[in-house]
Order: C-alpha cells, then structure tokens, then sequence
C-alpha cells in the first residue's frame, strides 16, 4: 500500500521544473471548473486533457496513472449506482419501494444525473492526480511559506511529512518480522499484532522525532525551519498551454455544460 | 470515509469549508499557545500526525461515494484536545489527497468535518467524562476511540445526504440509507479500533509512560497504578 507514494513520483516527473503557482492554478482551475460544469462534457473534456498531460508531458507510466485510478473508479461506480437508485425522476424505468419511505427506481433523470457525478469524480480525480503527480510536497511548502500560512502550521506540516516516513519504514520491518513469526495467523493474534505493530511505532517514531528536535537544538534552532525551495520561473510556453486549456474548459462549461446522456 | 473529489457539489463543498474554517484557526490559535509553552511538543504532534496518515490510509470501498478506515484520531484528541486535533487532521487530509490520491481538494472541507471536528469531538466528550471517574483507562481510551470513529462516519452519512436527498423519504431516507451502508463496515471497524488503540495505550504504559505522564493525559497515579496491575 505504500510502496509507491505519489510524492516518489513527483519527484521525477517531466514538469517538475515548471513553476509551482502554474501547475497548482491549472489543477485547482480545473477541479473548480468541473464543479461549476452541469453537465458532464466539461468534466470529461478535463479528464482526457490532464491524463494526456500527465502520461504525455509529466512521462509518469500509463500503468501507474490507470492502477491510481482502479480504487477511485471502483468507488465511483458504487456511488453512482447509488445515486441512480435513489434520485428518483420522471421517466421511470424500473421501481421498488423498498419499505415505507424508501423506495428505489431507475429514471432516465436519474442515469444522467448518476453519469454526472461519475464524470465529475474523474475530472476532479485527474486534476487532483495532475497536481499530486506533477508537484513535489517541498514546492507545496515553499508556496505556503510564500502565502505566508502561519508558521507553526507549516512547521507542523513539515514534520508530519519526515514522521510520515519515518513511521512506514518502522511499520515496514516491525510487520515483516511478525509475519515470519506467524502473528497475522488468526484473527485474534492479528489484533495483538497490530496493536504492537502501530505501540511499537509509535514509540519509535517519538523517540526519532525527539532526536531530531534534540539534533536541530544543536544546530541553533530558533522555532522555525529553514526551507530552502526557489520557485521556478513562469515560462511562457507552458504558461499558454494553461492559459488556452482553462479557457477552452471554461467556453465548454459555457457552451455544453447542459448536455446530458440520455435525452429526456 | 474520505468522500472523493468532485463527489460533492459545488455548494456543499463550500458550505463545509466555510464550517471547518474557524475551527481550524481556532486549532492553529491553541497550537502556537501550546508550542510558546513546550516546543518539544512539535515532535508528539508530528508522531501523532503521522500515525492518523497510516491509520486511516487503511481503506475498504463502501458503497457511498467515500470509504471505510480506522480514523486513528482517538490518540490525538485524548493526547491534546478536539482543535489541535482539527489542524493535525487537516494536514493529514491534504497529504492524503496528494500522496495517495484519497479525499480530495473541493472536499477537503468536509472531510475535516466528519473527521478532524465532528468525530474527535464527541471522543473528546466520552474521554472528559470518564477521565475523572474510577473507569478503566483501557476502557476510556476504547469508548472514545470507537465513539471518534463511529460518529466521524455518522457525519459523513450526513453531508452525503444533505447532497443527495432521495427522492421519496427526503434526506431523512437517504440518511438511513448511507447510514445503513457505512454500518456494514464501519461498527466492527470502530470496535476493532478501539480495541487496537487501548492496547497500543497499553503498550506504552508499559515500555514508556512518560509520555502519557508529560501528555497528563491521566494522572500520574493512574497511569502507575494501570502499569503496576499488568505487571
């Protein structure tokens, strides 16, 4: 589960040297887009044009990018059939009333509004994963130094970000020697084994994170961490391409932003 | 628990962050206090953030628009409070949407709702409660880990009715519908978090009560008296 965090493949990715504001403007643009859109061409229009940028520019591996959308799909469907069955309309294709005051039915209002909010959630999902996978979490403090969010915040944030890893290399060794110990054998051991697994890193963890305090103490810490992160310049090339893709997604949201599946 | 990005509507997400809001200035209000007090409190709140991430990065697909996990904020709210519990779960909802791609940015308001506010509030109130009483510490620690975890999803069945009333029975309906869902799930989840955070408080009493003892989290002479009873 946390072999591969999107963070190791920020790091990497093709856009990493574009400027930090642009990438977090064009993903927020988006998702803000998609929420403001009716219909489902706009979130759909996003959804092809940021996995293209993602796959195409960012070079982050197609198989990677469709596995990180497998659990949101799936989610995804569950929900929408979900929201078919109990949005209700007045074209109806199917009913059950379940007990009284609930009931289910299929509705041709119901499957638009169902394929809506599927589109919708891959839209915002793509602009999310454009924004997780094209910009590093130490670009994301530095912007937040730079928009002047309170310190402690951003101090707080930075060493949840080292715990982070601190604890999974800790949870990593402590679960592969239980495991070989047989301690996920029942259901019962799983418990205790888990319960010693999250002690054990726990404990590790706040030893770890009382040497670091204890190690900057030595290094004349004052209360707030030295970031070095340098924004890049904006340039214009990539600058257009946001520009033209947030333009040509709002005209949609606009224009088609009405559409739906099925007509009614 | 995490509803997915663009699960919501526009208003909805906005409503919600216009609720979480203050409540995580309130948070970084009683976090620069306690860290003008004892810095070294920086590394615990750290720890603690970092555990909330693994813990609930344990997710089950529910069919609702969201998912079932441990939320892993019991240990937060006991150790330092609801509002430092808000910003702590704020942090780790963001590094969630852009690590792993759970929860999400639009609805990052709702989500420290349902789990940063809501849920640690009401284990808050049952730990408050049961602190100063001659209940278990074990006891106490499970009760408000499980009640954390069962009203978080109870908020979350709230905010997704509130977004998508059925169309006969209303939002009452739709409520008892994702409620019934998350149900499945989410009650052997939350029992089982329970037990898993009294033991893990239990480990700690036993390898390192200090921790507990500088947290006062319970009083010295309980924490002491609870490790002398195992020994």
């Amino acid at each position: 589960m946390f072999e591969e965090l999107l963070e190791d493949i920020a790091q990497e990715n093709g856009l990493r040297e574009i400027n930090t504001y642009l990438k977090l403007c064009t993903g927020i643009g988006a998702i803000i887009l998609c929420l403001a859109s009716s219909g489902f061409v706009p979130p759909l229009f996003i959804a092809v044009i940021l996995s293209a940028a993602i796959i195409i520019l960012a070079r982050v591996p197609p198989a990677t990018y469709a596995e990180l959308f497998i659990l949101p799909a799936g989610f995804a469907v569950m929900s929408v059939a979900g929201i078919i069955l109990i949005t209700g309309g007045q074209n109806v294709l199917w009913h059950w009333d379940v007990f009284p005051g609930l009931a289910f039915s299929i509705t041709k209002e119901s499957i638009n509004e169902g394929f809506f909010v599927f589109c919708r959630v891959m839209g915002g999902m793509s602009a999310l994963c454009f924004i997780s996978l094209t910009t590093p979490m130490t670009d994301i403090f530095t912007a937040f130094r730079q928009c002047r969010v309170p310190e402690p915040v951003i101090d707080l944030m930075m060493i949840i970000y080292r715990t982070i890893f601190i604890l999974m290399d800790q949870v990593v060794q402590v679960y592969q020697a239980q495991v070989m110990r047989l301690g996920y054998s029942a259901y019962r051991e799983s418990i205790q084994s888990f319960a010693t697994l999250c002690g054990a890193a726990f404990i590790a963890s706040w030893d770890a994170g009382d040497d670091l305090i204890h190690a900057m103490d030595a290094r004349c810490y004052d209360g707030r961490f030295a970031l070095l992160g340098e924004n890049r310049p904006v340039e214009l090339v990539p600058c257009l391409a946001a520009a033209v893709f947030l333009a040509a997604s709002a005209g949609i949201v606009i224009c088609a932003g009405r559409f739906s599946l099925l007509q009614v | 628990m995490h509803i997915m990005e663009g699960f919501l509507p526009l208003q909805w997400c906005l409503v919600w962050w216009i609720v979480a809001l203050p409540c995580v200035i309130f948070g970084i209000y009683q976090l620069k206090k306690i860290l003008a007090a004892d810095r070294e409190a920086l590394p615990l709140l750290g720890v603690t953030g970092g555990f909330i991430f693994i813990l609930s990065s344990l997710k089950l697909p529910s069919v609702t628009g969201s998912c079932s996990h441990p939320t892993g904020t019991g240990l937060s709210t006991i150790s330092f409070g609801p509002w430092i519990t808000a910003v702590v779960c704020s942090i780790v909802l963001l590094f969630q949407s852009l690590f792993l791609a759970h929860g999400g940015l639009s609805v990052l308001g709702a989500n420290i709702v349902s789990m940063g506010i809501i849920g640690p509030l009401a284990g808050y109130a049952i730990y408050r409660v049961l602190r100063d009483t001659r209940a278990d510490i074990f006891l106490t620690v499970f009760l408000a880990t499980a009640v954390a975890d069962m009203v978080t999803y109870v908020t979350t069945s709230l905010q997704l009715a509130l977004a998508y009333p059925a169309e006969t029975g209303g939002f009452a309906g739709s409520f008892i519908l994702f409620l019934g869902i998350f149900a499945v799930t989410q009650v052997p989840l939350a029992i089982v978090e329970g037990i898993v955070l009294a033991l893990v408080f239990k480990y700690i009493i036993a390898l390192k009560p200090d921790i507990l003892i500088r947290l006062k989290v319970f009083s010295e002479e309980r924490i002491l008296k609870a490790r002398g009873e195992m020994e």
